[in-house]
C-alpha cells in the first residue's frame, strides 16, 4: 500500500511544465472538444499526430503513458469488439463460420489451463492472452472434425471494423491528453488552476474556492488514510483476521471490521481538521491571499492560440465535409 | 526458546526508490517462560517494528525470525504453506493506539472477536469476556457498553482485554500505559506482573517511562536507529555512560539516591529499587 503515489506528476523541464495550470486546463478542453467534432478515421487519424507531437516536444516517454492505458484496457477491448459485431452496414471484409465440434472441446479447455498456468511467467499478460483468444477463433474456424456441438457464423464488415477503430483511437486520444495533464501538473496547482478556473461560477452561487479546498483536502488525506488502513489491518492480523484467506461470510466480518475504525478515524480527523482551521480564522468563503500565485507567459498565449485554431479548422473540416 | 531473531534486517520502501532501513541486523532471543522485557528507545529508533515481527505481522526484508519452531523469512507467505495465523494466537501483540482496533457494537462483542477467530466457542469466549475485563480494572458492566462511548484510557483498556481474552502465551504491549493517569498506569502494570509472576508467561512492554523498566523489568532492550544497542538487566543498562547516547533517561529513584549521596557526600551499598528501600537506606546511616 505504502507503492501508491497519489497524482501522477513526475518531474521535468518541457514545455509543458512551465505552463501555467489554467492554460493546460483550457487547451486540454479545446483538444476534447476537438477529437470529439471528429467523424471519420483519417483525420482522427491526423489528431492523433498531433498528440503523439505534443508528447514528443513535451518530453513525455510514450511507455508511460501506455501505463496509463492499462486500466481502460478492458474497456477498449469491449467497445472494440461490440463494435466489429453489432455493426453490419458497409462491405463485408470477413466471413467465416465458427464450429465447436467434441473434438475441439477438450483443446479448447487445454489452451485455456495451459493459458491458466503459464500467464504468470510472462510480463505482457495482456498481448498474451489476446494471443490465446485469437489462437481460440482460429482454431474454431480452421480446424472442425468430429460431430458438431455448435455452429456460428463471424462477418465483419467495413463499417464495424473502421468504427472500431474510430472509437479506440478517441478514446486513447482522450485518456493520454489528461494524462499529460496529470503527469506535468503538481495536484496544488491543477486545483488552483481549477479554482481559477471555476471562479466565474461564483455568479450561479456556486464557491469556487470551497470546492477546490475540498479537493485538495482530499488529496492531502488519502495517504494518511491508507496509512492508517494499513495500521487497523496489522492491529486486526493480531486478533486473528486474515485478510487473505477465510470464507465469504468470514470476509465480510473481516471488511467490517477494517470499515468500521476508518468511519471513526476519518470522522475524527476532520473534527480535528475543522478545529485547526478555525483555530487559525478560516472562514469559508471569505477572500484570502496565496503563498502560490498563478503567472500567465507568452508560452500560455501561443498554446491556446494553437487550440483555438485546431477547433477551428475541426470545425470547419466538419462543416465542409 | 520461544523467538529467535536471526540477522534480521527491514526496510520499508519509499518512493524515491531509496529504503528507509527500520532494522539493522537484529540478533535476539526470547524465552517462553518468566521474562519481563522492557523495550525502549527514542521514537523511530524501530521498536514497534521489531514488535510487529514477533507475531509475523511483517516479514524480515533479510534474515529469519522463527517463532515456536516456524521459521519466517521474506519469501515465506509467497510459498503459502506456512499458516501464520496460529501464531498471533500464541503471542498477543496489543497496538499503541486502540482506536485502530475497536469495531463491534459492544465491548463484549468486541473482546470475544480474538477468541472466536482463533476457534474457541462462543459461550467459552464469553466466559473469558467476564473474568479479562475485571482483570483490566473495569466492571462487567462495561460489556454491554460501545467502544465507542469510553474514554481514551478505557478503550485502552478493552483492547487489552481483548488481546488478553486469547489467551496468549507471550503478551506484547506497544506503550500500554501511554495517555493513562497514574493511578490507571500503575494499575495495568499490576496487572502485566500478575500475568508474568502468577501464569509465569513472558510480558513484553514498549515504554519510555524509565521508572517502568527500572522497577519491573528483569530485561531491557534498547534501540536506537534501528539497531539493538543493549540486551540485559536494567541496574547494569543505568550504570553505564551511554544513556544520553541513546536518549535516555534515568529512573527518578537512581537520580535521588546519587543526588543524596551528593549531598550528604556518603556512598550507600546498594542501589534501592523503590522510595521504601531508599528510606531503609537513609535510615541506616542517619
Amino acid at each position: 500500500m505504502k507503492n501508491i503515489i497519489i497524482g501522477q506528476f513526475i518531474p521535468g523541464t518541457s514545455f509543458l511544465y512551465k505552463m501555467d495550470p489554467r492554460s493546460k486546463i483550457i487547451a486540454l478542453m479545446l483538444l476534447m472538444v476537438s477529437t470529439f467534432i471528429l467523424s471519420s478515421v483519417s483525420h482522427i487519424l491526423i489528431m492523433l499526430g498531433v498528440v503523439l507531437v505534443i508528447l514528443k516536444i513535451g518530453g513525455i516517454p510514450v511507455t508511460r503513458i501506455a501505463r496509463g492505458l492499462k486500466p481502460i484496457m478492458i474497456l477498449l477491448l469491449f467497445t472494440f469488439t461490440f463494435q466489429i459485431i453489432f455493426i453490419k452496414t458497409g462491405n463485408l471484409v470477413f466471413d467465416t463460420d465458427l464450429t465447436l465440434t467434441y473434438i475441439t472441446l477438450p483443446i479448447i479447455l487445454l489452451i485455456v489451463i495451459f493459458w491458466y498456468f503459464t500467464k504468470r511467467y510472462t510480463r505482457f499478460k495482456f498481448l498474451y492472452l489476446l494471443i490465446t483468444v485469437f489462437g481460440i477463433l482460429t482454431l474454431l474456424s480452421l480446424y472442425n472434425p468430429g460431430s458438431i456441438i455448435s455452429s456460428s457464423h463471424l462477418e465483419i464488415y467495413q463499417d464495424g471494423l473502421e468504427g472500431a477503430f474510430f472509437i479506440m483511437i478517441r478514446l486513447i486520444i482522450i485518456v493520454t491528453l489528461s494524462t499529460i495533464l496529470t503527469l506535468t501538473t503538481k495536484p496544488t496547482d491543477l486545483n488552483l488552476g481549477l479554482e481559477k478556473i471555476l471562479k466565474p461560477l461564483g455568479i450561479i452561487r456556486i464557491n469556487a474556492e470551497e470546492i477546490a479546498m475540498i479537493i485538495s483536502i482530499a488529496l492531502r488525506y488519502i495517504p494518511t488514510l491508507l496509512d492508517e488502513a494499513n495500521k487497523i489491518m496489522l492491529a486486526q492480523a493480531s486478533r486473528g483476521v486474515d485478510f487473505s484467506e477465510g470464507k465469504f461470510k468470514d470476509k465480510i466480518m473481516q471488511i467490517i471490521s477494517l470499515l468500521v475504525p476508518m468511519f471513526i478515524i476519518s470522522f475524527k480527523r476532520s473534527d480535528d481538521l475543522a478545529n485547526a482551521m478555525e483555530a487559525r480564522s478560516f472562514v469559508p468563503g471569505k477572500r484570502r491571499t496565496r503563498l502560490h500565485t498563478l503567472s500567465w507567459h507568452n508560452i500560455d498565449t501561443s498554446v491556446i492560440v494553437f487550440c483555438v485554431l485546431v477547433l477551428a479548422s475541426v470545425i470547419t473540416v466538419r462543416i465542409m465535409l | 526458546m520461544a523467538i529467535k531473531f536471526e540477522q534480521v534486517n527491514f526496510s520499508y520502501p519509499s518512493f524515491d526508490g531509496t529504503n528507509f532501513s527500520a532494522l539493522k541486523d537484529i540478533n535476539l532471543e526470547i524465552n517462553e517462560f518468566g521474562e519481563f522485557i522492557t523495550l525502549i528507545g527514542e521514537t523511530g529508533s524501530g521498536k514497534s517494528t521489531l514488535v510487529q515481527h514477533m507475531n509475523a505481522l511483517v516479514r524480515p526484508t533479510t534474515g529469519s525470525v522463527t517463532i515456536y519452531g516456524i521459521k519466517i523469512e521474506n519469501d515465506t507467505k509467497k510459498k503459502g504453506k506456512v499458516k501464520l495465523n496460529p501464531l498471533r494466537q500464541r503471542v498477543g501483540l496489543v497496538f499503541q493506539f486502540p482506536e485502530y482496533q475497536l469495531f463491534e457494537e459492544t465491548v463484549l462483542k468486541d473482546i470475544i472477536f480474538g477468541p472466536k477467530n482463533f476457534g474457541v466457542s462462543n459461550e467459552d469466549a464469553i466466559k473469558r469476556a467476564k473474568e479479562v475485563i475485571k482483570h483490566v480494572g473495569l466492571d462487567e458492566e462495561y460489556l454491554k457498553r460501545s467502544p465507542f462511548n469510553l474514554s481514551g484510557g478505557e478503550k485502552k483498556r478493552v483492547s487489552i482485554a481483548g488481546i488478553l481474552a486469547m489467551e496468549p502465551d507471550i503478551l506484547v504491549l506497544d506503550e500500554p500505559t501511554s495517555g493513562l493517569d497514574p493511578k490507571g498506569r500503575d494499575d495495568l502494570l499490576k496487572l502485566f506482573t500478575d500475568i508474568h509472576r502468577k501464569l509465569n508467561k513472558t510480558v513484553i512492554i514498549i515504554t519510555h517511562d524509565m521508572n517502568t523498566v527500572y522497577k519491573y523489568a528483569s530485561r531491557v532492550l534498547v534501540m536506537n536507529d534501528g539497531s539493538l544497542v543493549y540486551d540485559g538487566k536494567p541496574t547494569e543498562l543505568f550504570s553505564t555512560n551511554n544513556i544520553e547516547n541513546w536518549n535516555l533517561d534515568i529512573p527518578d529513584i537512581i537520580s535521588i539516591t546519587r543526588q543524596l549521596e551528593e549531598r550528604l557526600n556518603i556512598k550507600f551499598n546498594s542501589q534501592p529499587k523503590t522510595i521504601e528501600d531508599l528510606f531503609i537506606l537513609v535510615k541506616e546511616v542517619i
